[in-house]
């Protein structure tokens, strides 16, 4: 991600960040122990990325965002009461 | 080729039978190679295609990748080749497809700058060149050939696609009941199978997919307003009424062009801004 506070942001770090305060916030509606689950898991991917990810690599960013907001707008429904990864390289699953 | 596969399968099955029978299925198999062979000595009919790649989890950039497949051990569509070079050249190909035969609407992609389905779309000869395959345009790309097609959803989603009434239906129990004539006013509208591949080739919708309903979901609109049954006409017509819903449309045409069912969307996108006029 960007440097420190004080340099500004690009429209595409900017898009990054909102979703990222949209995740937290609906994970705010969700029970307590649902809501650390949702934060851990949200936090770690979005550190992840943000390591990983080539900054210069547009397509790639924009393709993370679209499926985020995608899967934002199904956390968000009262539905939904909470998130689950798996990571495939390991074969470990937390629930 | 379906014959010679027809014709060794038979002879597989009586082997597990008593003497008489085996040399009856060798005498088929000799038979079968027989016939096969003339086939193998004859020129294979190579013909290249261009195929759109990109592995979102890879960090390259999309590209277009060739490859080689003998017409003479291929179907005659272009989804058939798709299918070939997934089972035998490169498994990691990825696209969408159903039916196989032009109803479901999966297979919608670009092929030689057309819009068309991969399922009705005859490969081009070999001797014209190499044959492009790209997905839907103006859509985001997931991986490969396969679109994002949640906003073309949303926006059918939101004319409101089924019956809405006022009054409940006066022959009660029984369905609401249409002449002949009213019922020949949905043809030409009723087939559209949302493949997306006229919505997709409009420039108009290229600039402005977002506010644009597209040739799709206009068809989809009027097949709603000219339903006899619908009592809400008049504010379906006021829910698209809107410079940008409906009158980005500036008849370019190319959706009945592209359009694989044979439908104009154009025509019925006339007929709505002539209900407009009058309304």
């Amino acid at each position: 991600m960007g440097a420190g506070s004080a340099p500004r942001l690009s429209g595409m770090q900017r898009q990054a960040l909102s979703l990222y305060r949209g995740f937290l916030r609906v994970a705010r509606s969700k029970s307590p122990e649902d809501r650390s689950k949702i934060e851990s898991l949200v936090s770690a991917e979005f550190r992840k990325n943000s390591k990983l990810v080539d900054r210069k690599n547009f397509l790639y960013i924009e393709y993370l965002l679209r499926r985020g907001k995608k899967q934002l707008d199904q956390l968000k429904s009262p539905d939904t009461v909470s998130l689950s990864s798996l990571n495939v390289n390991t074969s470990e699953s937390e629930k | 080729m379906a014959a010679n596969l027809v014709r060794r399968s038979i002879s597989k099955i009586p082997s597990s039978y008593p003497a008489s029978s085996v040399i009856f299925s060798r005498h088929h198999a000799s038979e079968a190679q027989g016939a096969a062979e003339p086939k193998a000595t004859q020129s294979s009919n190579t013909k290249t295609f261009s195929i759109y790649r990109w592995n979102p989890d890879s960090p390259s950039k999309p590209e277009l990748k060739n490859y080689e497949i003998n017409l003479k051990e291929c179907g005659p569509m272009v989804l058939d080749a798709l299918i070939k070079i997934k089972n035998e050249i490169d498994p990691s190909l990825t696209f969408r497809r159903s039916c196989r035969e032009g109803i479901c609407g999966s297979c919608a992609m670009n092929i030689d700058g057309c819009n068309g389905l991969a399922c009705l779309t005859k490969i081009p000869d070999a001797r014209a060149g190499a044959t492009t395959i790209t997905p839907l345009p103006h859509m985001f790309v997931i991986k490969d050939l396969v679109v994002d097609m949640t906003n073309f959803y949303n926006q059918y989603k939101s004319i409101e696609p089924w019956l809405k009434r006022k009054n409940p239906p006066e022959t009660k129990g029984k369905e609401i009941f249409q002449s002949k004539e009213d019922r020949k006013k949905l043809d030409g509208m009723y087939e559209c199978i949302l493949c997306a591949c006229c919505s997709t080739s409009c420039p108009s919708y290229w600039w402005n997919p977002e506010s644009y309903l597209g040739p799709a979901a206009l068809l989809h609109a009027h097949r709603w307003i000219a339903d006899s049954r619908d009592e809400y006409t008049k504010e379906r017509l006021q829910a698209i009424n809107d410079e940008y819903k409906l009158y980005r449309c500036h008849t370019i045409l190319n959706c009945a062009r592209a359009c694989p069912k044979g439908l104009n969307p154009g025509k019925q996108i006339q007929s709505v801004k002539h209900l407009q006029l009058s309304s």
